[in-house]
């Protein structure tokens, strides 16, 4: 198991009253595994990966990754295990406006500290995400697509193991879905895991297993497809 | 350093945030530069006059200077202003006043005025000294001058051109520059100093020329006084007036401090309402830049949402930000010192006539100070405003959280 979630809960508060965005929710991705999310907008989607990245602390329940809990990590580890071991595809736009295609791409090296050029690896990982012509670009000149393709790029460049993909073909269409949709597969062939949401049903069968999720809970239990 | 290209290094990415955002830079630079500008120049101005001020009240070691009534005014203009004047007494008044109780020294010295014509090289104020009592340049001229200033020889004030070994012409005569001072600040530095026989020579050459009246034999201008500090200026000029008739005299009795303070009075005003001022718009400064960042910290929650998702730590991510406003501040408080000093130093000459003190005077490592002062003031200004961004997004989670509704 790669990550594995218990009973997840977060309350947010929406003028005076509260509401559970996530309530209790349970999930589990293996090596290599291409697993889906589906559910609604405002179904809690978002909430509950910012708390599987590290990005959100739940109210309760656990979140535990290649065997660490993250209630047990400060900071500087979650960051690092960020860094490293998880590559995130967060929902809508993910790309820094000042830095090009390749900058981008290389982020996570810079933020690492570490030494080396990553350039050439961020240059194959543009040849395999289909935009090494575009590398010397800035994100404004750039379509929807293509900036997906950026943040699943970047997402690759510290060789994680698991891939979170925030519904990355939201605003995609048919065509544009069918590429990246492909891209994630052979990405999960060649042994990445991926955990991807979409409220999109027809893309969800792409995927080895499935969650559903309605008003904070995850209401199918990850059954396999096909 | 050009943007663009790889790799790219962690301060890059500040720079870069800056460089390809030039409008947001250049309008945060300039709010610093323009604070920058003000305490450099106020700072500039007012330290050169208190300097100038400062070197005049050193350089005038005597407690009491004995006039010619009526010219209490002409001496604060040639000490203040370098306003040349010609004025005699009898010479009668050094002994007189050197017998007065509490008076330790009394030298007297000789004011002739050169002018602007062929007889003369410059108009400058002649100042003649008797060197056997004199204590108020002599100690002074000493330093540039090892022997006794002998007849046609001048000790010239450090903002009257010409070298020692130079020949100046007064009134038809040739004098050799035997020693040249440094500048003070003061009326002096315009001056020609000169033994007093030689100044009586001077006289008597200008008034040929003039026509004027001749001095009379012996005359002398005025007398320095040395007073043993039992009784105040204030109080010896009280006992002096009464010694010799208030009125019927003819001298004016004059404390030095009086002549300074008048100065030093107006300077000291001015000095709080600029700094007042300063203190104001540092506040200011501070407020607006808070404000600015504080925006520009919330517009840019999903830029820090995206580098926080590639797992930059929250103390790293401060760091950046904290870099950033660094940059924008040096930046801003050199341009500020830079203009600054561009304003300040061709238009030295008009500010000095406005505020009437064109005596200012301000060492090179004093401006260096003051540059640095400021630098560093508008520099603390720029990170005292972003301390509050950093602070919020080393404290809260919400730059960790990305959601559709944020773009
Ligand atoms: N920071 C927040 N404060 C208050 N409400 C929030 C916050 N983030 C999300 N929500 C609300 O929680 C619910 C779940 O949001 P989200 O996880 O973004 O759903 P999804 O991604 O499935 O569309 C929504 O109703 C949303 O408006
Ligand atoms: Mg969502």
């Amino acid at each position: 198991m790669i990550i594995e979630a218990l009973c997840l809960k977060k309350k947010y508060f929406r003028d005076e009253n509260s509401f559970m965005a996530v309530d209790g929710a349970s999930l589990s991705v293996g090596e290599g595994e291409f697993v889906c999310v589906t559910g609604r907008s405002g179904s809690g989607k978002t909430t509950l990966l910012n708390m599987l990245a590290g990005l959100l602390p739940p109210d309760s329940g656990s979140v535990t990754f290649e065997g660490r809990e993250y209630g047990g990590m400060n900071d500087d580890e979650l960051s690092e295990l960020r860094n490293t071991r998880l590559g995130y595809i967060m929902q809508g736009p993910g790309v820094l406006a000042n830095f090009t295609v390749t900058q981008n791409v290389i982020l996570p090296h810079v933020i690492s500290g570490r030494e080396g050029d990553p350039t050439d690896r961020a240059m194959s990982l543009l040849e395999q995400t289909g935009i090494r012509g575009l590398a010397a670009q800035y994100p404004s000149s750039l379509s929807g697509g293509e900036l997906r393709r950026v943040a699943v790029a970047r997402a690759l460049l510290m060789s994680p193991k698991l891939l979170i993909a925030d519904e990355p073909t939201g605003d995609l269409d048919e065509e544009t879905t069918r590429g990246i949709m492909d891209l994630f597969s052979s990405i999960a062939k060649e042994g990445t895991a991926i955990l991807m949401v979409t409220h999109d049903a027809e893309t969800a069968r792409r995927c080895d297993r499935r969650y559903d999720m309605k008003a904070g809970r995850i209401t199918s239990p990850g059954a396999h497809l096909g | 350093m050009k943007c663009g290209k790889t790799p790219l290094s962690f301060r890059g990415i500040a720079w870069c945030n800056l460089k390809r955002r030039p409008f947001r830079t250049v309008c945060l630079i300039s709010l610093v530069a323009v604070l920058a500008c003000v305490l450099f120049g106020g700072s500039a101005i007012i330290g050169s006059v208190v300097s100038g001020t400062d070197g005049l009240s050193k350089r005038l070691g005597a407690d009491i200077l004995i006039l010619p009534s009526g010219y209490d005014k002409t001496i604060e203009g040639i000490l203040l202003r370098g306003e040349p004047s010609t004025f005699f007494m009898e010479r009668e008044w050094a002994e007189k006043i050197y017998e007065v109780e509490g008076v330790i020294a009394a030298s007297p010295q000789l004011m002739v005025a050169s002018f602007n014509a062929s007889c003369c090289s410059i108009p400058a104020q002649i100042i003649g000294i008797e060197q056997d009592t004199d204590f108020i340049v002599e100690p002074w001229i000493r330093t540039s001058l090892p022997g006794r200033l002998s007849d046609g020889d001048i000790v010239v004030g450090g903002a009257v051109s010409g070298k020692p070994g130079g020949r100046l012409n007064f009134f038809g005569r040739e004098y050799r520059i035997a020693a040249k001072m440094e500048n003070t600040g003061t009326g002096f530095d315009g001056s020609i100093f000169m033994d007093m026989d030689s100044a009586r020579r001077a006289a008597r050459d200008r008034s040929e020329m003039t026509g004027d009246p001749p001095p009379p034999g012996g005359a002398i201008s005025s007398v320095a006084v040395l007073t043993d500090g039992r009784f105040t200026p204030n109080a010896m000029a009280d006992r002096i007036y009464s010694r010799f008739g208030y009125g019927k005299s003819g001298i004016a009795v004059v404390p030095a401090k009086e002549i300074i303070g008048n100065v030093s009075g107006g300077l000291r005003t001015l000095a709080g309402f600029v700094t007042a001022f300063a203190a104001v718009l540092w506040l200011l400064c501070v407020l607006a830049l808070s404000v600015v960042f504080s925006v520009m910290t919330n517009e840019r929650k999903r830029e820090f949402g995206i580098l926080r998702s590639l797992g930059i730590t929250r103390k790293k991510l401060a760091s950046l930000v904290v870099l950033e406003s660094a940059a924008i501040s040096a930046a801003g408080g050199l341009t500020g010192i830079f203009l600054s000093a561009l304003l300040i130093l061709p238009f030295r000459v008009y500010i000095k006539t406005t505020i009437s003190m064109p005596y200012m005077h301000m060492p090179p490592a004093q401006m260096l100070a003051a540059a640095a002062g400021s630098l560093a003031v508008s520099f603390a200004a720029g990170m005292l405003a972003s301390l509050c961004s950093s602070a919020r997004i080393c404290a809260r989670e919400t730059y960790g959280v990305i959601r559709e509704g944020d773009a």
